[in-house]
């Protein structure tokens, strides 16, 4: 029989769970303003998207691919959406529908594109970062789209909860990444994702649909970054096509400092959450405790190879550990 | 029991061999499981196996043995449906098949297991054991996995064959050495209810103790009434587990030697003999 303590360690978010309690004591002391409700909406609305994007970043990675089109794509589905639904005058859920839909497509792209031809997803979903990039540009030509009164759709996706100082993409963070969780650790596909990034040889061998496991996972981190993109759109009541910039490589980095492996196989969907939270408080804390505001990125830099280091050096990436 | 199917099916040296009292349980007087008839493979215009004949029969481990070049795993992978021969044909428990691919041969219970292909490091024994085989749960249109069951099954089995050092499915397999890795997949071959199992080198570049672990895993295999096929290149392991030691020379059986007919040092100095002649 397991220990207590030794089921608590093999915990995957037991490390970035004690890192994120470790930031918030830090701030809570450092700062006398981290607990108000403006800070709380701060945190949680810079988490919330980046950890739905993780959510589907995670998957993919998991499954042993990357996707770098997600923060573009973060930019491209609520342009979509409010181009159709505001220009053309098109009913806003038919038009959301279409938006994600186009997101689906651009995850196809990237699985089909990457599979058939056996090229890094490294390389397919830079090119698409590119294309979408391009798309945005053409489309809202460096303006910003703004909606005064946000609709029915934008409500449920972005309104603030009752008088708390929270938003409704916090919520649906808690949704997405229990359902994903659910399907990463409960269901037979889950089971095929880990397999496909651990080791494809055997995965094949017994009969595992790797490709298929693939492609699917580029669709569904294409759509979460589509979506989580539509929240944030409905949250703000704006967008521009510099929306999510850089949400690709924080997405990657929420779920590294997560426990998710770069080689594929290993990681938690709970972990990227706790990995977003880690970069909201520090992006946040370092702004209440005034250090300049781009000191961030720098910041998260180091601690990501840290932590990567750590890492393979306690062996979780190399796969010694009992 | 007749010795006589094998010595009308094989190559024609193998008529010089006296039939040696046997020792073995092997009951060749049944329908043969697996049946190689005048196979002849070539890769494009190398020809590698000339019009082999070989029987494998339920309950028979059988061995491999060669230099390098011989055809071994050439005709392994025949076995397996990794190759479909150039001529000949193939019956699989009295009936005539072609595979196509490796998948078909698995879907009729020949299971080929291969050192670096057989376990996914990341994930835990259980899922590893049901890998591709999950125990689930149909809602709607998803597959909700039978957690509790299935590592209830995989450590019943898994106890069944002594890995003792196993002491929960939730453990991860990294823990586990090479030869314990192949233990569990011969383990979950028999599990699901191989009929053929092919193994291709399953002892090399492991110690004696896992060495020992795998081969005691080969005769549960046989106890449970599968027919094995293997190749090896140590001696020592081929004689204690093998019933019959078929000896491939240039695409060709050259000889059949049934289990306690000769020693390891009998049978090395055979196979070098053998290789020596072929060169001058």
């Amino acid at each position: 029989m397991k220990s207590f303590t030794e089921s608590l360690l093999n915990v995957r978010e037991l490390a970035p769970g004690l890192g994120l309690l470790f930031v918030v004591l830090f701030f809570t002391l450092q700062t006398g303003n981290f607990w108000s409700p403006e800070t709380m909406t701060a945190v949680s609305s810079v988490a919330s998207t980046i950890a739905i994007v993780a959510v589907g970043v995670t998957i993919l990675m998991i499954s042993g691919e990357f996707d770098l089109s997600v923060g573009q794509n973060f930019a491209f589905t609520p342009i979509v959406w409010a181009l159709l639904f505001v220009s053309d005058g098109i009913n806003q859920w038919i038009s959301l529908i279409a938006a994600l839909g186009l997101a689906c497509f651009v995850g196809i792209i990237n699985g089909l594109v990457t599979t058939i031809f056996g090229i890094p997803s490294f390389i397919t979903t830079l090119g698409m970062f590119f294309v979408l990039e391009g798309l945005n540009n053409l489309l809202i030509t460096g303006h910003q789209l703004m909606m005064f009164q946000p609709s029915t759709a934008m409500w449920l996706l972005g309104a603030q909860i009752g008088n708390t100082p929270f938003y409704m993409p916090l919520v649906w963070m808690f949704v997405i990444a229990f359902v994903f969780w659910f399907v990463l650790t409960r269901l037979r596909y889950g089971n095929w994702t880990l397999a496909t990034g651990g080791k494809v040889g055997p995965a094949k061998a017994m009969g595992v649909a790797t490709i298929r496991v693939k492609r699917i996972n580029f669709v569904l981190s294409a759509l979460l970054a589509g979506l989580a993109g539509c929240m944030q759109f409905s949250y703000l009541h704006t967008v521009t096509q510099g929306q999510g910039q850089n949400y690709e490589l924080l997405a990657i980095t929420a779920a590294v400092l997560g426990g998710t492996s770069l080689f594929g196989g290993m990681g938690t969907i709970w972990g990227s959450v706790i990995g977003a939270y880690l970069l909201a408080t520090i992006q946040i804390g370092l702004v209440l405790i005034g250090v300049p505001g781009s000191f961030y990125v720098t910041f998260i830099g180091v601690l990501l190879v840290i932590v990567v280091i750590a890492n393979v050096r306690l062996g979780r990436f190399g796969g010694n550990q009992a | 029991m007749s010795h006589g199917p094998q010595n009308r099916n094989s190559h024609p040296t193998d008529a010089a061999i006296p039939v040696a009292e046997k020792r073995n349980e092997v009951d060749r007087s049944r329908e043969p499981l697996f049946e190689l008839r005048a196979i002849s493979h070539s890769y494009g215009r190398n020809k590698a196996i000339f019009d082999v004949n070989l029987l494998v029969w339920p309950g028979e481990v059988v061995a491999l043995v060669g230099d390098n070049g011989a055809g071994k795993s050439t005709l392994l992978k025949i076995f397996a449906g990794y190759l479909e021969p150039t001529s000949g044909s193939l019956r699989f428990m009295g009936e005539e098949v072609r595979f196509g691919t490796p998948a078909r041969a698995r879907a009729l219970g020949i299971e080929a297991v291969y050192q670096d292909l057989a376990i996914v490091d990341q994930l835990s024994l259980w899922r590893n054991f049901f890998l591709g085989k999950e125990i689930a749960r149909k809602i709607g249109p998803l597959q909700v996995l039978e957690r509790r069951r299935m590592r209830r099954e995989a450590e019943t089995a898994i106890a069944k064959l002594g890995l003792t050092r196993i002491r929960s499915a939730e453990q991860p397999v990294w823990a586990l050495s090479g030869g314990e890795r192949q233990s569990v997949a011969i383990t979950r071959a028999i599990y699901f209810g191989a009929k053929l199992l092919l193994l291709d080198e399953p002892t090399a570049a492991l110690s004696v103790r896992e060495t020992r672990n795998v081969l005691a895993s080969i005769h549960q295999a046989r106890d449970h009434g599968l027919g094995v096929l293997y190749i090896d290149h140590n001696m020592n392991h081929v004689l204690p587990v093998a019933d019959r030691i078929v000896l491939l020379e240039h695409g060709r059986i050259v000889r059949t030697i049934d289990r306690g007919e000769v020693g390891v040092e009998e049978l090395q100095e055979l196979i070098a003999r053998r290789a020596q002649n072929a060169e001058s």
